[in-house]
């Protein structure tokens, strides 16, 4: 057989650098599939609304207000992030972020799950520390 | 905060603008976590923040405005450069024979780069608009594989709308699987047509030589009925 020309080399070059990155990325897809599959909660970003949270980890809501001294939504969607609300209660987002998955930690087993929405009238808590 | 999370808590915030302009910028060109936007979208849909209508019809629109836009600058701007260069370097053939490449396979192309290879979407865009790939055709592939990405990637945020940042991870990955199989494919066949090339030029070399030395020793010299020759068609020694 004839020898490989220079350029026909290079193409041959190339051919191995893309199998093996995707190789790279078939690994890291199926590593990342694997890992969401046993890992059921997702890491709390800043971009993340109340609402997601509750909803992304399977908890009431009004649970997350109140960890954060807030009143509870009802009506109208409430769209701040996580980010904004740090901001609006001058702390910091990983602060936040710890009440949160603490008022989580919380409301899921082996504690009670929470009970309903508490009357309106009532004081909201005045916020749990992380 | 990085980009992902400053662009995910605009759209939260400031919702269909957001995803109009985000979606317009990305199809043109530059690069954000636009599949995670989607996906994020469609969460929202299933939250009762957004309504899918306007989801699908805000996101396709600015994706296939976004693509008219890079088409148009490259074909009426990129062109000029092309044809200068192609002059210079007197590779005007070559140019030609990759533009009749494109308007064969292009349509094909730009449907899956639409929806499937995402991350050679802005590519295509360009090299269409320099191939002079016909507008209409365009238009027609571009709408049909803009429109399927927006209903896939929100679909699967609507289904899995409590896993935005996960699926996003995942979609993120395979989006650069899928464009290295791709490529793999192009290149694997180039190389077995190199080898296959080189083979047949072998064999042409070795057929050549052996016919010139039997030629100058004459028919009878060196030959018997039964004895293995060297450097001829059909015997072991060509494949080494």
């Amino acid at each position: 057989m004839k020898k490989f020309s220079l350029q026909q080399w290079l193409v041959v070059l190339a051919f191995v650098l893309v199998v093996s990155f995707t190789g790279v990325f078939a690994i890291r897809t199926v590593r990342r599939a694997i890992y969401w599959h046993y890992h059921q909660d997702e890491p709390i970003r800043p971009w993340m609304s109340l609402g997601y949270v509750a909803h992304s980890y399977s908890v009431p809501p009004w649970i997350l207000y109140q960890a954060l001294g807030l009143p509870p939504k009802v009506g109208g969607p409430d769209r701040r992030p996580i980010r904004e609300i740090a901001r609006e209660q001058h702390r910091s987002v990983n602060e936040v972020i710890a009440i949160l998955q603490d008022a989580i930690i919380h409301a899921r087993p082996p504690y009670p799950p929470p009970g309903p929405l508490p009357h309106p009238e009532r004081e909201p808590s005045q916020g749990r520390s992380p | 905060m990085s980009i992902t999370d400053q662009v995910l808590a605009a759209l939260l915030v400031y919702g269909l603008p957001v995803l109009f302009g985000v979606i317009l910028v990305c199809s043109v060109g530059i690069p954000f976590p636009i599949s995670l936007m989607l996906v994020a979208a469609g969460s929202f849909v299933e939250q009762g923040e957004m309504k899918l209508w306007q989801v699908i019809a805000v996101a396709s629109v600015a994706a296939i405005l976004g693509d008219q836009i890079a088409y148009g600058l490259s074909r009426w701007g990129g062109r000029r450069v092309i044809n200068r260069l192609s002059r210079k370097l007197g590779v005007e053939e070559k140019i030609k024979q990759a533009e009749a490449l494109t308007k064969r396979w292009g349509g094909t192309g730009i449907f899956f780069s639409r929806w499937l290879v995402t991350a050679l979407g802005p590519w295509v865009n360009v090299a269409s608009g320099m191939a002079v790939y016909p507008w209409r055709r365009f238009v027609l592939w571009d709408v049909f594989g803009e429109v399927l990405w927006v209903v896939v990637y929100v679909g699967i945020g609507y289904v899995f709308s409590n896993r935005v940042q996960a699926i996003g991870e995942i979609l993120g990955n395979f989006t650069w699987v899928m464009v290295g199989l791709i490529t793999t494919a192009i290149l694997g066949w180039q190389v077995v047509r190199y080898v296959r090339m080189n083979e047949q030029a072998g064999v042409r070399f070795r057929f050549s030589v052996a016919r010139r030395s039997r030629s100058v020793r004459g028919a009878d010299v060196g030959i018997k009925p039964g004895v293995k020759r060297s450097g001829t068609p059909g015997t072991s020694s060509q494949r080494s």
